[in-house]
């Protein structure tokens, strides 16, 4: 049976049981998000800033700018808490919204948004998502 | 130049109607498939933003795998497109259009 990556405690808190190269792994994909955010020249800029009503040229900039905040909130407390043993529901929260961006942004950056491109993606990529999928698993079993 | 002629009461009757109508059709919350997202991680995102149950998430992820696409919710624009932002910053595929 696979050690579990995450476990809610009776206190509440979520135990982090990631080792540290899961955790340089999830370090590599905050600071990816966090870099996209706000370099419009990162590879995954682009899937950051996707659409909100795509029948209009230019979406509500109050809007695109909520988007930007909240990502960048979310991003900065998971970096923050990233050598933490245990994380609060918010902390968990950041967590699984920062990796699932990652993970998003993977298949977009690299056109795998097909099952049967996923399938033929290189190894190192497909690793790559099984990897950021396992944490995510992990997280939602736990909220 | 083109001469503009002045509307009737008529056309602006019907003008008044059809902007009316625009405005108040719904606007839908739309998630998108994706090949990677695993199910549990979207139902917990519909729980976490919309208050869902878990079984009315659970339904609506699987119309999101199913169909390819579903709507999530249905409501005026401001609402829409602040749902829509939460969404997408939980790193759904989410967009908004008018209710048809």
């Amino acid at each position: 049976m696979a050690a579990r990556l995450f476990v809610r405690r009776r206190d509440g808190r979520i135990e982090v049981r990631l080792n540290d190269a899961a955790r340089l792994l999830a370090r590599e994909a905050f600071g990816h998000v966090l870099a996209a955010e706000s370099d419009p020249e990162h590879d995954w800029h682009a899937s950051l800033n996707g659409p909100i009503d795509p029948s209009h040229d230019v979406d509500d900039p109050l809007a695109t700018l909520s988007r930007q905040h909240e990502v960048t909130s979310n991003v900065e407390l998971a970096v923050a808490t990233l050598h933490e043993e245990f994380l609060n529901d918010a902390e968990a929260w950041a967590w699984l919204c920062t990796l699932q961006i990652a993970l998003r942004a993977t298949i977009t950056t690299k056109g795998l948004m097909t099952t049967q491109r996923l399938d033929d993606a290189d190894e190192v990529t497909r690793e790559y998502i099984k990897t950021l999928q396992a944490f995510l698993f992990a997280l939602a079993d736990v909220m | 130049m083109a001469s503009v002629k002045p509307l009737r009461v008529s056309d602006q009757t019907q003008l008044e109607s059809i902007t009316a109508t625009m405005t108040e059709r719904p606007w839908n919350v739309v998630v998108w498939d994706d090949p990677v997202t695993p199910m549990p991680v979207v139902v917990v995102i519909f729980r976490k933003i919309f208050g869902y149950p878990n079984n009315k998430a659970t339904h609506l992820m699987l119309t999101v795998h199913h169909e390819g696409r579903a709507i999530v919710w249905s409501g005026p624009l401001e609402r829409a497109q602040n749902y829509c932002v939460k969404l997408q910053v939980a790193g759904l595929l989410s967009t908004i259009e008018q209710d048809s």
